[in-house]
């Protein structure tokens, strides 16, 4: 992976992000708005130029990591329900990233390397 | 959490009010995207150091979330953050879609296998959502979620 790439990703990520946190903000109701903060806005960028860059078969191993990572992405939300009407969403929604990291970094460590 | 408002929230009529967009300020967005390059940078760099199972990780990984919660509590208060963070268990879910099936069919056709995923993430997200809405799950979901009704 050359260093122009990574760099390719970061910049196509971060447009791709604020793109969906867009279609997120005119969404109504706040609850439908909520699906888009959990789009796959990095994974279709880097995926993308990955598959460009490196060929097809290059992506499969980042999407097999991407599934464990999904499962810490759910046990995030429900973790940040709790959190965020105990401590308010900016501590609560980065303290429920050690949710993330217990279950994704759990289920790597188990069944991904 | 205020449940008047939640049940006035699932009541509403589901769709885009693109006028909105006309309010959101650069620094919101500075400030997102900063978050997703920033993720996006850890996920390529955990990928070549590490191993691309383990920088595919990082494709899902709440980078955004605590900004755009935080903004929202700013704004519109506790309750509205909590609703957007409960449309996330469900997005979330669909992201589960999106990676088994991007994990499935990219080695064939990278760009059909993205088009399909994200058909997958669309299906999965907005049936669980519509499916919750319309049978009262959301409230049985904020019911076990929730620390104080009112």
């Amino acid at each position: 992976m050359t260093i122009s790439s990574v760099l390719l990703k970061t910049v196509v990520g971060g447009l791709a992000v604020v793109a969906f946190s867009l279609v997120g903000h005119a969404g109504r109701p706040k609850r439908f708005a909520g699906l888009f903060s959990a789009a796959p806005s990095v994974a279709v960028a880097s995926l993308a130029i990955t598959a460009v860059v490196k060929g097809a078969a290059a992506t499969v191993p980042y999407a097999q990591g991407m599934v464990f990572g999904t499962a810490g992405m759910v046990a995030y939300c429900l973790v940040s329900l709790y959190l965020i009407q105990r401590l308010h969403a900016l501590i609560g929604s980065i303290l429920a990233w050690l949710a993330w990291l217990l279950v994704a970094g759990g289920l790597y460590l188990a069944l991904g390397r | 959490m205020d449940g008047r408002q939640l049940l006035e929230d699932d009541r509403e009529r589901v769709g885009f009010d693109w006028s909105t967009l006309g309010s959101v300020k650069p620094a919101e967005l500075g400030i997102r995207f900063a978050f997703g390059a920033a993720i996006a940078l850890v996920a390529g760099v955990a990928g070549a150091v590490a191993g691309p199972r383990f920088g595919g990780l990082f494709l899902a990984f709440p980078a955004v979330l605590p900004a755009t919660l935080t903004l929202i509590e700013k704004k519109e208060g506790t309750t509205k953050a909590w609703a957007d963070a409960s449309g996330g268990v469900l997005g979330a879910l669909g992201l589960g879609a999106f990676a088994l099936t991007a994990m499935l069919l990219l080695r064939w056709n990278p760009v059909a296998a993205l088009l399909v995923a994200l058909l997958a993430w669309t299906v999965v997200s907005a049936g669980l959502y519509f499916l919750f809405r319309a049978t009262g799950l959301f409230l049985r979901q904020d019911r076990l979620a929730s620390t104080s009704r009112s």
